[in-house]
């Protein structure tokens, strides 16, 4: 076990300069204010829960606050003077108060509890939309575990601060006034004497929040990074393992880890720093009252003592809710830390949203065709230049070229993921820009370089392609992809469960249940990114022969490198550093004895070595 | 629920039974709250001054009521204003110490949980990185993930409160009732019967949140998990417009998640509403009864006065108490499943000390050598036997699921054989430690895995200490340095998760150069080449060529096939034929077949005569 770490007092901290905008009362800066009132607008979905929450705490105040005016009252009354007639009833009376103040507070906290636990799954959902609606290029740029640190830790954050936060505000905001104007009516004078403490208060809050509401922010913010840095060490566990590198990634995190535990603690102290103060104040105030009050009392016989007992009792009732209320605010800053966050991802920018003119395609015929595009990632270097070419429905093409040619480019801008920079694309005639993003793709078929398995059977998995598909056209689907075969030797066949890490099956075998898929899709524009390059070859000519079927009639798009695969092919576009040097089928291009060709003629002369 | 593919009767995790959980070897997980805050031992020192500062403010607190008391029945019915003077300043005079006891507490209690988190999380890592590789996937990462971060901050905010409230609203309830004692006893006696029935119906409530909450904590986890599969695969998603299906499906969690949550909070929040009642109750037989001494003269007002004041805190204390104990059912609950990370049995057996110092010369052997995954019931491979001579260059061909990666799984020890030995330079492997092994072993998975941040940083995971020189060196050979070169900020190019940015072949190269800048002596290429063209990947051969060392290449390329001293053939987990390319075309069938599907037949032989050289501008 370790020995004690660093001394309590002297934690780095963060760098970061106290939020001078933060007040207590008054104006909030336009920020803050924004997120809350956003924040405000999801509770707000349920207006009339909300109302019978907010009747119910003012129930369980006023109710609250009659009952230590009643109990007072009896003490005087009855003890006071010994008068012991109508006690009984009184005590009657006292018992009801309590029975309906506590029926009014399991009510409240009921409904408040549906009321932010359905903010928090709204909140959820509209994430998870909204993830769905970001164009793809945002997810290439951000970490998963740090995306997901949004959705979990940071809506965390805001549904605990739901779940008491608005009743204790109400709550303390309804005593807060019905107590101070009871005072008022008990003795103006305690009640004077009580309220010294408010602009002291004041000040500290001031003090403490401009602090804690950008360390809640910082922490939020290390949460995300270790979020992010822990899911990608994890799914990379075979890397780290076989480069040895279990040392490091412990230190790597170790970092991150101590960024966190320091603004945490500094977060978590200034904090704390908030009931000590309203306790000192309080108790500054008892003193006060019974202080200040009793000499009162004694010289001028301003206040009764019967009175500066019941007085203390309510500047119980004042100062617990001003303590509650300076909590909340400092938990509300938390939550607005974690909201913030959330609310940054559901204010990105949307994938170019289809035209409102956009049309949906029944039916394609599958001709397809460039037109003079160019792409670029960022602005900096062209991937595709000037890419030009036409494909009959039906026909298979080829895109053959050293690796970062852009072939795989050139399959984006087929299915949208990217759009053109210039230049058109036509399928059918119709520019794609003008159809719907998911009308075009569910007229397409994808095998892509990664196979995305998810948890889920297998059978799940492949029906994937088509959801509405029978068992019957599924194994179909699998037969034709030759997955069957491997499917039926595992213990539990279609129904066996594959875990997230798809684990335990070959990348050959996770191929074949990705083209089984496409199978099922049954598309008439399909799409092959370097898929078949991790099968053997056996089990790829009997795919071959089982896509040849299925790509009748269909126009495909194939990126591979083996010229067997590519020989067979209508038309072979050769790309080169972003542009097509060499249009046409297997046997034309060996004839002009040019970059084809020469690639060509590579394979046979390795072979003679 | 997560089901998990690889379970081993042993090995199935957490089941939660009728009588309580279990962990993974089937041990009844009892007091993890003391297995886990035993931890807490280290921090002694802060603890007790934490602890005693509470103390501090609460005598504060249990003493005010007295004074005031005091200053009632001593100062003001006699009229003695130098009573209400003197207590009056003590009063303030103690407030102002139970301010600082309560700052400092703030300090020591703040330090003690964040430590706490701190440690706990560096150690829960630490397990998690030296799983054997078949533990790791036991949990799924999402679970991980949430164990690590939420289930650790529940633990904290326990110990937090624990430090600042836990001992403060037992002790006032206690500390109320002796004073009450100390007062009146028959009054008191009425607190003394109400508040164990509290204290019971307090512990059953705990017994039930823990429950509840290691249900909530559970989908909790499937929910991540969900979410982190649509993150990944975001492009399939849209590319098969599953948009809505997925959408259902994490909106069904979802709202899983959120009925199991309601429930929990609900059941744990009735508890206060009854409580105050009951303790509301006491106010009244206490005046009642009071009203009655008064009257017979055997208490005075000040008494009753006291004992309903002690009353009314204890009553404000209940709902802290019963705050909580919400906390500690979820921290209980938290605690439980962090347990199951520590709890993992298998760990990587490692020989620390085992053959650290000599430099492998690369000569692989495996004897009877078998293997069968955890869930599988036939074995991947079975008796594989053969030596391979150091540098040697060795290609592996077989068809898809043959077992060739679960081959190079088990040279790096990820796996360990189920039958048979392996040996490298004659020595057994596990003979070695595994630092050590794995230190001169340069391992190019199917899948390429690349890291959040530069090329540089990506190609330095293969030695932390290389030199730019090296990395530059190990970048060429793998010939990406070109690729490199044109990128924006050449190695200091930032690429994303998976380094999507990157085409496969340009992954692959990468992580090629990752491996290559290790110098290792055994070079594992699974299928790395496969996104290669042909020019592209004889230069890398024969750069790796000068690498000196034994080179394993899995591969489906005749082409490549041939470059190599020897192919291996397997088919079916076993090794049909291990032999120069040209001895396998001669002898084999299923050999000849793959060469003329790729080739094409008689193609191989005219090609076989001539000649041409490759110039290529």
């Amino acid at each position: 076990m370790q020995r004690e770490l660093t001394d309590p007092f002297h934690y780095p901290k963060p760098d970061i300069k106290p939020d001078a905008t933060v007040v207590k009362k008054g104006k909030k800066p336009k920020n803050m204010g924004k997120t809350l009132y956003r924040l405000w607008a999801y509770l707000a979905q349920k207006k009339g829960l909300l109302i019978l929450v907010l009747v119910m705490v003012a129930l369980s105040c006023a109710l609250g606050l009659l009952g230590p005016y009643v109990l007072g009252m009896s003490i005087d009354r009855f003890i006071v003077n010994r008068n012991l007639d109508g006690f009984t009833g009184m005590l009657l009376f006292l018992g009801c108060i309590y029975f309906l103040n506590s029926i009014a507070l399991f009510l409240q906290s009921y409904w408040m509890i549906g009321i932010s636990q359905t903010t928090v799954f709204q909140l959820r959902a509209n994430l998870f939309h909204q993830f769905h609606e970001l164009p793809i290029s945002y997810f290439d740029k951000k970490q998963h575990g740090e995306l997901m640190s949004r959705v979990t830790n940071d809506i965390e954050n805001v549904s605990s601060t739901l779940n008491s936060s608005v009743i204790q505000i109400f709550s303390s905001i309804i005593t807060l006034i019905g107590t101070v104007v009871v005072m008022f009516i008990l003795s103006p004078l305690l009640t004077v004497l009580t309220l010294i403490i408010v602009p002291v208060m004041f000040l500290g809050m001031k003090w403490i929040t401009s602090r804690t509401s950008v360390l809640f922010k910082e922490q939020q913010k290390n949460l995300g990074d270790l979020n992010g840095f822990i899911e990608e060490s994890i799914s990379g566990q075979k890397i780290i393992k076989t480069f040895s590198l279990e040392e490091k990634m412990i230190n790597d995190m170790k970092e991150k880890s101590d960024k966190l535990k320091n603004s945490a603690y500094w977060a978590q102290v200034y904090s704390g720093f908030i009931p000590k103060l309203m306790n000192m104040l309080n108790n500054a105030s008892y003193a006060i009252i019974v202080g200040v009050g009793g000499l009162l009392a004694l010289k001028s016989g301003a206040v009764s003592i019967g009175v500066i007992v019941i007085f203390v009792e309510y500047s119980r009732q004042f100062t617990r809710p001003l303590n509650d209320l300076s909590n909340q605010f400092n938990t509300l800053l938390s939550a607005i830390a974690g909201a913030e966050r959330v609310f940054e991802v559901l204010d990105e920018e949307r994938e170019e949203e289809d035209e409102k003119t956009a049309s949906v395609i029944k039916e394609t015929k599958g001709e397809v065709q460039f037109k003079q595009v160019s792409f670029s990632y960022e602005t900096d270097k062209e991937i595709l230049k000037d890419i030009n070419f036409k494909v009959n429905p039906g026909e298979t093409i080829a895109l053959v070229g050293p690796t970062g040619a852009g072939k795989t480019t050139i399959i984006q801008l087929i299915t949208r993921f990217y759009d053109a920079t210039t230049g058109c694309i036509l399928v059918d005639g119709h520019d794609i820009t003008k159809i719907k993003r998911e009308s075009l793709r569910s007229h397409m078929g994808f095998v892509l370089q990664d196979s995305y398995l998810f948890e889920g059977t297998i059978r799940e998995n492949i029906r994937y392609g088509r959801l509405n598909a029978t068992d019957k056209e599924v194994e179909d689907a699998a037969k034709m992809a030759n997955a069957h075969g491997f499917i039926e030797h595992l213990p539990d066949g279609y129904d066996t469960i594959l875990s997230a890490n798809g684990n335990g099956i070959s990348q050959g075998q996770k191929q074949l249940l990705s083209i089984s898929r496409a199978i099922l899709a049954d598309p008439s524009i399909l799409i092959l990114d370097e898929a078949t390059s991790s099968i053997d070859t056996i089990t790829e000519v009997k795919i071959q022969e089982a896509l040849k079927r299925l790509m009748k009639g269909k126009t495909s798009f194939v990126v591979a490198h083996r010229l067997n695969t590519i020989k067979h092919a209508d038309m072979i576009l050769v790309l080169d550093k972003g542009m097509i040097i060499e249009k046409g089928s297997h046997d034309e291009l060996l004839k002009t004895r040019g970059f084809y060709y020469e690639l060509h003629q590579n394979q046979f002369s390795e072979a003679a070595e | 629920m997560i089901k998990i593919m690889f379970s081993k009767p042993k090995e199935i995790s957490s089941m939660v039974g009728k009588d309580g959980y279990f962990n993974l070897s089937g041990q009844r997980l009892e007091g993890i709250m003391s297995k886990i805050f035993g931890r807490l031992r280290v921090y002694k020192l802060s603890i007790t001054i934490a602890l005693f500062l509470m103390l501090t403010e609460l005598a504060v607190e249990l003493v005010q009521p007295l004074i005031m008391a005091k200053i009632i029945d001593d100062g003001l019915a006699h009229q003695d204003t130098k009573v209400v003077l003197i207590w009056g300043g003590l009063l303030i005079v103690f407030s102002l110490v139970a301010f600082a006891a309560g700052i400092i507490n703030t300090f020591y209690s703040s330090h003690v949980c964040q430590n706490f988190g701190y440690s706990l999380r560096n150690e829960l890592y630490q397990i998690i990185q030296y799983f054997t590789f078949s533990s790791s996937n036991v949990f799924a990462s999402s679970s991980l993930i949430t164990r690590l971060t939420n289930d650790i901050t529940q633990l904290q905010n326990t110990i937090f409160m624990g430090l600042r409230f836990l001992l403060r609203a037992p002790l006032l309830i206690v500390g109320g009732i002796v004073m009450s004692f100390l007062v009146n006893v028959k009054l008191a006696l009425i607190l003394a019967v109400t508040i164990p029935l509290i204290v019971i119906m307090f512990i059953w409530v705990i017994k039930i949140g823990r429950k509840l909450f290691q249900s909530v904590q559970k989908k909790l986890d499937h929910v991540n998990s969900v979410m982190l599969e649509n993150l990944t695969a975001v492009r399939l998603i849209r590319a098969y417009i599953r948009k809505q299906f997925e959408r259902n499906r994490f909106t069904q969690t979802s709202e899983e998640l959120k009925n199991l949550t309601q429930r929990a909070l609900r059941i744990m929040e009735t508890t206060v509403p009854l409580l105050l009642f009951a303790m509301n109750l006491c106010i009244i037989a206490i005046l009642w009864i009071g009203s009655g001494q008064i009257n017979t003269g055997e208490a005075q007002i000040g008494e009753v006065v006291a004992v309903i004041n002690y009353t009314l805190r204890i009553t404000s204390s209940i709902s802290v108490v019963s705050m909580l104990v919400m906390v500690i059912s979820r921290s209980k609950s938290s605690a439980d499943r962090i347990q199951e990370i520590i709890d993992i049995e298998e760990k990587d057996t490692d020989n620390p000390e085992g053959n650290r110092k000599s430099k492998i010369k690369g000569k692989i052997n495996f004897q009877h050598v078998s293997f069968c995954y955890p869930s599988n019931r036939k074995n991947t491979i079975g008796n594989l036997q053969f030596t391979i001579q150091p540098k040697e260059r060795i290609a592996i061909l077989g068809a898809t699921g043959s077992g060739k990666t679960t081959l190079f799984q088990l040279i790096p020890r990820l796996y360990e054989p189920t039958e048979g030995t392996i040996l490298i330079d004659d020595k057994r492997i596990d003979s070695y430690s595994l630092n050590a092994l794995r230190k001169q072993i340069g391992y190019v998975p199917q899948e390429s895995m690349l890291f959040t941040g530069t090329i540089k940083e990506n190609i330095m995971w293969g030695n932390p200490n290389a030199t730019f020189e090296e990395v530059v060196q190990a970048a060429k050979d793998a010939q990406i340095h070109e690729t490199i070169m044109l990128m924006p900020n050449t190695y200091d190019t930032r690429i994303g998760q998976k380094g999507v940015n990157l085409s496969g072949g340009q992954k692959q190269r990468l992580s090629i150069a990752r491996a290559l800048v290790r110098k290792p002596s055994i070079l594992l290429l699974d299928d790395s080449t496969s996104a290669l063209d042909l020019k592209t990947e004889k230069k890398l051969l024969d750069a790796v060529a000068s690498y000196q060392c034994t080179l394993l290449l899995i591969t489906q390329k005749v082409s490549t096939a041939m470059k190599a001293d020897r192919v291996m053939l397997i088919e079916n987990g076993e090794i049909v034929s291990f032999a120069p390319h040209d001895q396998l075309y001669k002898t084999n069938k299923l050999y000849q077949k793959i060469v003329e599907s790729q080739l094409g037949e008689g193609e191989w032989e005219n090609a076989k005569g001539t000649n041409r050289s490759i110039s290529l501008s």
